[in-house]
C-alpha cells in the first residue's frame, strides 16, 4: 500500500538571521543571491527496535535553477547516522557511505530502498508504523531542511 | 539456473543453539538470504518482499520455508536473527553461522563475504549476496532471485517448485 506522508519542511536560514542584523544594503546584496528552493516529499522510515538500524528514505525537490549540495543527514533518533549508498556489484550487496551528493537546479533527488538513504544506527526507542521520525538535511548552502519521516511497516 | 546442480553444503546455528543444515530441509522448496540484522536498506527490502511472496502464495507455502542466515557473527545472536526474521513473518526461519560456518560458506558457495569499516566498532557493513537463492526439494539450487523482485513474482516463481 503506498502512503502519501505529509512531510513537514522548516527553513532554518542562519544566512536570513545574519542579514536580519547587518542592514538594508547587505540584505539587498544577500537577496539578490540565487538560492536553491529545496523541498521534500514522501518521507518515510522503517521500522525498527529500539537499538536497531534503520532507513530513511524521501524525494528531494529542487524547483529552482540553482544547485546545491546536500552534505549531512542527522538525526537525535540514533546514536550515529549518515548517508549511504547501496550497490550490486556482480552477485554482491555492497554499501557506501556519501559525504556529498549534489542537487541539480531543476531537478530531485530519489532516496529509495536498494539505492541512496539514510542509515541510522542504534535506534534510541522503537520506531512503529504511526510514528515519525525526524531528520535534518543539510547543504553546502547553508539551508537545512527539516524532515518528519512516516514510520511504515516493514 | 540450468541444468540444477546440488546446492553447496551449509550449515548455520538456530536460536535454540543447535547446529542446523541444509539437508535437513530435503523435501521442501528453500528461499534462502544471506545478509546481516543490521543491514538497513536491501535485507529488510528483501525480508519485506519475502512477506509478500508468502501472502501471495497463501496455502501454497506449506512446503516452502523461508530461511535469512545471518553472515555477521560479530554482532548477530542466533536469538536476535531468530527475532529478526520473524518481525517480517511468523513462520520465517533466522539462523546464524560460526565463524568456522562462515568460513565453509565462503569456501562451499564461493561467496566472499566480508566486513567494509572497522568490524572492532559497531558500525561496520557487511558485504553479502544480493540474491534469494532458492533450492528445490531434491536439495539443488534452482533460483536466484535478484533484490527488488516484487513478492507477487517471487510466488510465482516458489510455486513452480514446490
Amino acid at each position: 500500500m503506498k502512503r502519501s506522508l505529509k512531510t513537514c519542511v522548516a527553513f532554518a536560514s542562519v544566512a536570513s538571521l545574519v542579514t536580519a542584523c547587518i542592514g538594508p544594503a547587505a540584505e539587498q546584496a544577500r537577496a539578490a543571491e540565487p538560492r536553491a528552493e529545496l523541498s521534500v516529499h514522501d518521507a518515510w522510515a522503517r521500522t525498527a527496535d529500539s537499538g536497531a538500524t534503520t532507513a530513511v528514505y524521501f524525494t528531494l525537490v529542487n524547483t529552482s535553477a540553482t544547485p546545491d549540495t546536500l552534505t549531512a543527514i542527522t538525526t537525535a533518533e540514533a546514536e550515529e547516522s549518515g548517508m549511504h549508498m547501496s550497490m550490486q556489484q556482480g552477485t554482491m550487496m555492497r554499501m557506501a557511505a556519501v559525504r556529498a551528493l549534489p542537487v541539480p537546479g531543476k531537478d530531485s533527488l530519489h532516496f529509495a530502498p536498494l539505492g541512496a538513504h539514510a542509515m541510522l544506527m542504534r535506534m534510541r526507542r522503537a520506531v512503529v508504523p504511526g510514528d515519525t521520525v525526524a531528520v535534518t538535511l543539510s547543504f553546502s548552502s547553508g539551508q537545512a531542511l527539516e524532515v518528519r519521516a512516516g514510520v511504515r511497516a516493514r | 539456473m540450468d541444468p540444477p546442480a546440488a546446492a553447496p553444503p551449509l550449515s548455520a546455528t538456530r536460536a535454540d543453539g543447535a547446529t542446523t543444515t541444509l539437508a535437513d530441509a530435503k523435501g521442501e522448496v528453500v528461499a534462502l538470504y544471506f545478509g546481516y540484522t543490521h543491514c538497513p536498506d536491501v535485507c529488510p527490502t528483501t525480508m519485506a518482499d519475502w512477506a509478500r511472496a508468502k501472502r501471495a502464495l497463501g496455502a501454497d507455502t506449506v512446503r516452502v520455508r523461508f530461511i535469512f542466515v545471518s553472515v555477521d557473527p560479530g554482532r548477530d545472536t542466533p536469538e536476535i536473527v531468530q527475532a529478526y526474521a520473524r518481525q517480517f513473518d511468523a513462520a520465517f526461519t533466522g539462523l546464524v553461522t560460526t565463524d568456522a560456518q562462515l568460513a565453509l560458506l565462503r569456501r562451499d558457495w564461493g561467496m566472499p563475504v566480508y566486513p567494509e569499516g572497522d568490524p572492532r566498532t559497531r558500525d561496520y557493513t557487511v558485504a553479502h549476496p544480493a540474491h534469494t537463492y532458492v533450492v528445490d526439494r531434491e536439495g539443488r539450487t534452482r533460483l536466484m532471485i535478484p533484490p527488488g523482485t516484487r513478492g507477487e513474482e517471487i510466488a510465482q516463481d516458489l510455486r513452480r517448485l514446490r
